[in-house]
């Protein structure tokens, strides 16, 4: 019997590079007494994030939030179990990409505080020299609990989240990030629905920014 | 809260042209914020996300609810993301001579400026160097 609670969108193995964020965090444990100028190292604990992201493709097809969101949704008019709905295709594995684990609280959009680290190394890393020119897609992913229509809602919500945490607290700025919600529709085990590796957020590198006028 | 308040002064207090960065990392700091207030978070502030300085202002609404760590941190945590940002809003400005002199024709904005000074770092001023340290592009 499937759970009806969502509690998070979660890891990944399949993108070209997993990142170890467990031992991130755990490098996290210093105490604010600790900080000192000599601890600013800049990005190093990132440079698996800054890897994941550099594009190593120059012609990046059009992608963009839209266009995935009328895919998701048109490919809502599937009926029947998930296993049996054909694949979503989103053509963007040629895309440069990281899958990240974030926590959010339950049937929410809330990114729970043991989170919080991951998304300033994703900052730091969209603000990496190597990035600085980039704009970013960030995808939300939910597993196959739930209504599909929750599921489109909740994705994007969290998607929102992370882009809207990115973009004020972090700085980055808002015409480099674009966030969509996919819901249970590009899953990814569709032999196990429900599993983990389903509930994911990926981030992808969607080309260059062109010229930004400061603001 | 002194404390902390003193480690922050210390920090910021550096000479400018400290081959070390006198500000952390946006990681850094959320890790720091997460590692201080993170049950308060879940206690007082569930349901608030970290956007739009939401956070921030849920942990300031409950101080006197808040565990005394958190209490006496949180604020320095925020001034460390601010610093950060700062200093990144700052290399534009600090290193204007040095664009007009070594990057010329660089249209700031799309990442290439920041590219640019990089690669001049041996010729750039030393308040620019400064920044781009600061700012953790260096």
């Amino acid at each position: 019997m499937r759970a009806a609670k969502k509690q998070e969108m979660g890891t990944m193995t399949l993108s070209r590079v997993t990142l170890a964020f467990g031992a991130l965090c755990a490098g996290a444990a210093l105490s604010l007494g600790a900080v000192s100028p000599a601890a600013a190292q800049a990005f190093t604990p990132n440079a698996e994030i800054v890897q994941g992201l550099t594009s190593s493709v120059s012609d990046v097809p059009g992608v963009s939030a839209e266009a995935l969101r009328d895919l998701a949704k048109a490919h809502m008019q599937y009926q029947g179990p998930p296993e049996s709905r054909p694949p979503l295709a989103l053509q963007l594995d040629q895309l440069a990409q990281i899958n990240v684990e974030i926590e959010f609280d339950l049937n929410s959009a809330m990114v729970k505080p043991s989170s919080y680290r991951t998304l300033g190394a994703i900052a730091d890393a969209m603000h990496n020299p190597v990035l600085l020119g980039y704009k970013f897609l960030v995808v939300g992913n939910t597993d196959a609990t739930g209504t599909r229509e929750y599921n489109m809602k909740l994705s994007q919500e969290r998607a929102d989240a992370i882009a809207q945490a990115l973009t004020s607290t972090f700085r980055v700025d808002p015409r480099r990030i674009e966030s969509v919600g996919l819901g249970e529709e590009a899953l990814q085990n569709t032999k196990n629905p429900d599993a983990a590796i389903n509930r994911r957020v990926q981030i992808f590198n969607i080309g260059r920014t062109g010229p930004l006028p400061q603001q | 809260m002194k404390f902390a308040g003193l480690v922050l002064a210390a920090l910021l207090a550096l000479p400018a042209a400290s081959a070390h960065a006198q500000t952390v990392s946006y990681a850094e700091a959320a890790g720091l914020l997460a590692q201080h207030c993170g049950e308060d978070i879940m206690r007082h502030c569930r349901g608030v996300n970290l956007g739009d300085g939401a956070i921030n202002q849920c942990l300031a609404a409950h101080q006197a609810e808040l565990s005394p760590a958190c209490a006496a941190n949180h604020e320095s945590i925020r001034q460390m993301t601010e610093a950060r940002a700062a200093a990144q809003q700052a290399v534009y400005k600090v290193c204007d001579r040095d664009r007009a002199e070594f990057c010329p024709g660089v249209v700031p904005g799309d990442g290439n400026l920041v590219s640019c000074l990089l690669e001049a770092s041996k010729v750039v001023s030393q308040a620019c160097t400064a920044a781009l340290t600061n700012a953790g592009y260096r």
